[in-house]
């Protein structure tokens, strides 16, 4: 890895290393404007001499097609998604964007260009979803005004899935608490919106504001924590934080800080007990939006809390592993028995998908937990080292392609929903039947998401358990190779995490497989025997998440190779 | 964590490609069975694509062509076995008392001479059988618009099949062996709503997981034994010496079991029930699954075993083993034979010819066992060169039978098909106001008296089906042995390696004599289906009016008569040398020409004395003497005006002769106890139907009560507890936006806690 290549902003390589985002930012500005265009005039003063100047009037046929938003939104999503592709063809560079006193913004990286890849290929199969989620009526005189509201909203749904994209992509690259924040709340003001926008119901705009509430909550603390380390330290840089809390990281106040931190990014994970708005928030929320919160903005989260965690507050803080690795154990293990007890009797299957969402979350934490013990003992800091590198490449990788599995389910629950109702176990009823296709492939993404071999689920759900026992067992691990007896006294307690994930993970059979039996051996409920709703958009994202579970099941190696690289330069930033 | 690589140097670029030969029928099985259930019934589907026959055939051919590639960079000697690990999965480590063991799960092709005649024999016979299939099904009403199905399975049968040739472990081999074991669970049952396919499905499919079972424990064992189930490692000698020198008598039982797994794919004695009711399926899943592919599978299984055998650490070790092969082989023999005498059914007399056959194949693989363990082969040329001609001799037989019963199977197929069809064209104008437009197809296959497959209602065919008439005469000679034709080369060397391993070993003498009489009944009753079905008089009104049958399958029929015809010249390029030995090359020490000399010189002329006198009492008793009799019982003069090809004439007219002048009555035989004990399959199904009834019924109504009972009873104790404390945790979520603050203030009090707990 070579070192960093520095860019002002504007400044040369700087399209180069921003590209993904500038797509967005430019695909942003094509969605106010192109929308507007048409027949308007303008008159020039003094004269009677009217002059075309196309913004407003009476709009041309293509820039009033009610469809054009999502189009739009979906080929910038798409570019940005490509572009992303194509920048791991020659290997990532690691271009930092720095102000002109040298301080460093935005770093762009394997770790930034992985998590870009989550986002936009979330956005991008959610907004090209949505097409059949949100109706349009088509244009022309006769329409009522509330179809003429419906068909302006739809440009407005769709620049805020732009800028959704946009924050969580900043969040990514920042390098600043500035930064970050300001990436979070942009995407996080998005969603709130988002999450409301299903205004059909009534609990759509319940949810909303229920998310808003306790999310402005979380982010006020979050923000006050970030206040008190730039209180403390005098810096927002990440690595002035950094270098501070090698020096004094057990001081009353960085760790007050990092305790707000945490309730903020929390809530983001929706890790227990910050989770609670979440079933309720996915409940309210249209199905492809409720797949936007439990895969994107959940990685979101989760590069919050590795920059903090890891970052920030690193291992090297205390002797004995990290300040944070007890509390961050007991939160993983509180939040993924919680989430999994909770699912098992919940009856809304978008509810069921949050809690199990929220079991994740503890998966995702028991791995954040394990990567925090990897220097426990010093005498094996190579050793673990690499096991706690092939743990944060595990967790990547199960972000990725939590994507295709995740947001697949959401998605075939959004067809039901167009359908009318996806809100009770029995609206999955006989969906084999009423259409093979999607019962096939929500069968899979069920067991993908309980981990059965061969899925992607079964791949990234074994990686972190191999990666945390690798861990836990770290020194004792060469004494075996040299011929030693393996005790479980001498491992260390994050195998204990592993142990409570295979656990888990046999507990949510019970909910995913209900799915299976309703889908495949249940009836439709009364009078919904019918064939489902057309459109082929939706149906299309379901096709390709299900192929990505499948074929990151079999044939994972250059995506993991991917995450290996994205994982590295996370622990490069360590040094 | 995944990656490419090699475990031995790949000469051949087609190796990267093997995979596919694999992957490209696998995924057609979604593909078919969806478009089917999309296009279903739309009519470019149903003409053009023949309900998904043309997508399986263009995979079916794909797979072919890559096999032969494949093939054509492995025909000559090259040193040692080729395995490469094509494609890994998962690396992982094993805690195996006090070391890390790293274990691998990955696929890999694993490529010798018999890995590469048998992935011949099943790509070309899997792409016949398909071609014959769209002449077969589509063209039968009953199947309208469920062929997809047929297809779909049928290449997902394929797949397992060639998987299974291919695969580089025993682990592998079991996954495909479950694949094709389900796929024949399948298509046995295709007409599933006729209750007799049902059963023989269930039936096939219990009876080989009796096996299964069987070589899963043996599996087991040979992991427990090498901690491996690759073939690079359970083959490598220094592995077996080592298992060897602690307990080669647990090797024995774990190759005894894994033998067990291979009787019942392979439906040898006692665990053959199951492949005559297999017969109710369509017949291209019977030429399929019971004559070309899935029953290799079990001898496929033994034939990998040799490493075993052949290893100069467990010399003397595995006699028994090999006894026991050889001894089920000989026992099979000659019961499926007998049993065959009595059948009318055409398909079960070739389902009983097909146990036969493979029964002879297991006796050669015993014998050929018996040498490689005995011999001192590594070191001494000759005994080199007996051992090799030994297995060579079972593997020539198992090609050999595979090709002319995969066109014997087609041929009935052949004549079933146009013997419904003419019998369906009299009954349609006879009932003619009966019917109503729609109903009049679908009933008349399952429900009336006629049956299509019995031999009673056929006779004096040869004139009308004159090129399925060749074909099935060509695969009868071949089945029967009869000099010159397919069969012949085969038969008569595992006949003489049975007299061979007798002289050495006395109880080898039950096998041999056992093939040894086996060959003068098949003789009989190859030459009785033959005469019943295609000489003397049509016996009924409708076999007068078969007509002849369409292209798609007359195409494999041709072919195939062709390949059993040139057996010889497979021999003459040292086929039975080459096949079981690696490092030979065809055609490496004698040109065509002196193979073929040397081949029938070595058959008619034989220099030892012993082994001349037997191949003459074999030819006698298997040429002669079994055709003979049937001659002069069945059959006799076509009806007046009939023709038939010149080449058949000579056969009508000898039989003609024959039945004329020797024709006796057989009725006392005909109505013995004996006979009616071979007709109810000797009684096998009714004891096995009672020891089910009475040992696992009562065994089996005790298990679901305790089921139903006990375990349901905890496993809701349980559901019911999660569920209400799912309950108590869901009731947190009060749906009050307040609520959730307060306890994310809950929450952020406990991490400064633990925060400060700990600093």
């Amino acid at each position: 890895m070579s070192g960093v290549e520095n860019v002002e902003p504007f400044g040369d390589g700087f399209i180069a290393a921003l590209c993904p985002e500038l797509i967005i930012f430019a695909g942003l500005i094509l969605l106010i404007i192109v929308p507007n265009l048409g027949k308007g005039t303008v008159r020039i003063p003094g004269t009677q001499t009217r002059v075309m100047w196309f913004l407003g009037g009476e709009r041309f046929k293509l820039t009033s097609n009610p469809r054009l938003p999502a189009w739009i939104a979906t080929i910038t999503l798409g570019a940005a998604f490509a572009q992303t592709i194509l920048s791991f063809q020659d290997g990532v560079d690691r271009t930092a964007i720095v102000t002109d006193s040298g301080k460093q913004l935005m770093l762009v990286n394997g770790f930034s260009r992985v998590f870009e890849l989550i986002f936009f290929g979330a956005l991008t199969l959610a907004a090209f979803a949505s097409m059949n989620r949100l109706e349009v009526k088509g244009v022309g005189p006769n329409l009522s005004t509330d179809d003429l509201y419906n068909n302006r909203r739809q440009a407005d749904f769709y620049i805020l899935m732009l800028t959704c994209g946009l924050g969580m992509s900043v969040v990514a690259l920042a390098q600043d608490l500035f930064v970050l924040f300001i990436g979070l709340e942009l995407a996080s003001f998005s969603t709130y919106v988002l999450v409301a926008f299903y205004k059909e119901t009534k609990a759509g705009t319940e949810a909303g504001m229920k998310y808003f509430i306790v999310g402005s909550v979380a982010s006020g603390v979050g923000l006050y924590g970030l206040s008190m380390l730039y209180l403390w330290a005098g810096s927002l840089q990440f690595n002035v934080l950094a270098e501070q809390f090698v020096i004094n990281g057990t001081d009353p106040l960085p760790l007050i800080a990092m305790g707000f931190v945490l309730v903020g990014f929390g809530f983001k994970v929706s890790a227990a007990p910050f989770h609670f708005a979440a079933p309720d928030a996915y409940a309210g929320a249209s199905s492809p939006i409720a797949g936007i919160l439990a895969t994107a903005s959940k990685a979101m989260g989760i590069i919050g809390l590795l920059r903090m965690l890891l970052i920030v507050a690193a291992p090297e803080a205390s002797e004995d592993g990290t300040v944070w690795l007890t509390l961050l154990g007991i939160l993983s293990l509180v939040t993924m028995t919680w989430g999994n007890i909770a699912a098992l009797g919940s009856t809304n299957p978008k509810r069921m998908l949050a809690y199990s969402s929220v079991a994740h979350a503890g998966y995702m934490l028991a791995a954040i937990t394990a990567i925090g013990a990897w220097n426990w003992d010093d005498s094996l800091a190579g050793d673990a080292g690499e096991s706690a590198v092939a743990v944060l490449t595990a967790l990547i990788f199960h972000l990725v392609v939590l994507v295709a599995f995740k947001l697949g389910a959401f998605l075939v629950l959004s067809i039901l929903e167009s359908d009318g109702d996806a809100s009770r176990l029995s609206s999955l009823g006989g969906l084999a039947k009423r259409e093979p296709f999607l019962g096939v492939a929500m069968f899979i993404f069920m067991i993908s998401l309980a981990g059965v071999p061969p899925l992607a689920g079964f791949v990234s759900k074994l990686l972190v358990i191999m990666g945390i026992v690798k861990v836990a067992v770290g020194e004792i691990g060469a004494q075996i190779v040299a011929g030693g007896d393996l005790g479980l006294a001498d491992v260390h307690w994050v195998w204990w995490l592993a142990f409570a994930m295979v656990i888990n993970s046999a507990i949510s059979m019970f909910y995913y497989l209900r799915i299976g039996v309703v889908m495949f051996f249940e009836e439709p409920e009364e009078g919904r025997g019918g064939p489902l709703p057309s459109g082929w958009q939706v149906r299309f994202a379901v096709l390709a998440c299900l192929m990505v579970t499948l074929f990151m099941g079999v044939a994972s190696d250059k995506l993991l190779e991917i995450c290996e690289v994205a994982a590295q330069s996370l622990n490069y930033d360590w040094n | 964590m995944a990656g490419t690589g090699s475990n031995t140097i790949i000469d051949s670029d087609m190796m990267q490609f093997a995979p596919l030969i694999v992957l490209l029928p696998m995924l057609a099985f979604p593909v078919i069975l969806f478009l089917g259930h999309i296009f279903n019934r739309n009519p470019f589907w149903k003409a053009t694509m023949k309900e998904g026959g043309i997508i399986a055939l263009v995979v079916m051919a794909a797979s072919l062509v890559i096999s032969l590639l494949l093939i054509k960079d492995h025909i000559g000697g090259f040193a040692g076995i080729k395995d490469s690990v094509d494609f890994l999965w998962l690396n992982s480590s094993v805690y195996d008392g006090g070391t890390l063991e790293p274990i691998t799960f990955g696929f890999g092709i694993y490529i010798d001479h018999v890995t590469v005649m048998l992935l011949f024999v099943a790509s070309f016979l899997c792409l016949l059988i398909n071609i014959f299939s769209i002449g077969y099904m589509n063209t039968d009403p009953v199947n309208e618009d469920r062929n997809h199905r047929f297809y779909a399975e049928f290449v997902l049968f394929c797949s397992g099949m060639l998987g299974m040739v291919l695969a580089d472990s025993f682990l592998w081999l079991f996954i495909f062996w479950e694949i094709m074991g389900l796929c024949s669970y399948l298509l046995i049952g295709f007409y599933y709503e006729k209750p007799s396919a049902a059963y023989a499905a269930k039936k096939a499919f219990l009876t080989t997981r009796i096996g299964d079972v069987f070589l899963m424990i043996g599996l087991v064992m040979m992991w427990d034994l090498f901690g491996s189930l690759d073939y690079s490692v359970v083959f490598d000698e220094a592995n077996i010496a080592a298992v060897a020198a602690e307990s080669s008598g647990t090797l024995q039982w774990a190759l005894g079991m894994m033998f067990i797994g291979a009787v019942g794919k392979s439906a040898q004695f006692p665990l053959h029930v199951w492949l005559p009711d297999a017969m109710e399926g369509p017949t291209p899943v019977s030429a399929l699954i019971h004559a070309a592919t899935m029953v290799n599978a079990g001898l496929y299984l033994v034939a990998r075993m040799f490493p075993f055998f052949g290893s100069e650490f467990l010399q003397d070790d595995l006699v028994d083993l090999a006894f026991i092969i050889a001894l089920i082989g000989g026992i099979t023999a000659v019961m499926a034979a007998a049993i065959a005498f009595v059948q009318h059914d055409l398909k079960k007399v070739l389902a009983y010819s097909t146990m036969s056959q493979l029964a002879y194949i297991f006796t050669g693989l015993g014998c050929a066992m018996f040498l490689a363990n005995t011999l001192d082969w590594h070191n001494d040329e000759d005994a080199h060169y007996i051992v090799i001609i030994a297995f060579g001799a079972a593997l020539f037989h198992l090609f050999n039978h595979a090709m002319a019963k995969g066109m014997l199977f087609m041929a009935s197929g052949s004549v079933i098909h146009e013997v419904h069809h003419a019998h369906h064209h009299l009954h349609h104008h006879d009932h003619h106001d009966d019917h109503h437009e729609g109903d009049d197809h679908h009933d008349d296959h399952h429900d009336d008296d006629f049956d299509a497959q019995s031999m009673e209602n056929m006779g004096g065919l040869a004139s009308k089906m004159p090129l399925t008439a060749t074909a099935m005469l060509v695969g009868s000679a071949s089945i029967m042995g009869l000099p010159f034709i397919g069969g012949f080369w085969s038969k008569e060397g595992i006949i003489a390696n049975a007299w061979r391993v007798a002289l050495e070993d006395p109880r080898f003498f039950i096998p041999a004599i056992c093939v040894l009489i086996g060959a003068g009944m098949t003789g009989f009753y190859m030459s009785r289906m033959w005469l019943k079905t295609f000489a003397g008089k049509p016996k009924t009104e409708v076999a007068a009016h078969v007509g002849p049958t369409n292209t798609w399958i007359k195409i494999p029929l041709f072919v195939l008569t062709f390949v059993s015809l040139s057996a010889i010249l497979f021999a003459g390029m040292g086929f039975t040398h080459w096949a079981p030995d690696s490092k030979y090359g065809l055609m490496s020490e004698k040109s065509l020409i002196d193979g073929i000399a040397y081949e029938i010189n070595h058959a008619f002329a034989n220099s030892d004395t012993f082994f001349f006198i037997l191949t003459y009492i074999a030819i006698a008793i298997g040429a002669v003497l079994g055709p003979g009799i049937a001659l002069s019982l069945y059959g006799g003069n076509l009806a007046e005006g009939e023709k038939v090809k010149a080449w058949m004439k000579p056969i009508i007219r000898l039989n003609a002769w024959v039945f004329d002048r020797f024709h006796f009555d057989n009725k006392s035989v005909a109505n013995s106890g004996l006979s009616r004990a071979l007709e109810n399959r000797l009684y096998f199904d009714h004891y096995y139907d009672m020891a089910m009834l009475k040992l696992v019924a009562g065994f089996s109504d005790k298990s679901a009560d305790a089921d139903k009972n006990v375990v349901d009873g905890v496993i809701k104790k349980i559901e019911s507890g999660s569920q209400s404390i799912s309950k108590v945790v869901r009731s947190l979520t009060t749906g009050s936006a307040r609520d959730y603050i307060l306890m994310v203030s809950v929450g952020a009090l406990a991490i400064f806690f633990l925060l400060w707990g700990v600093a």
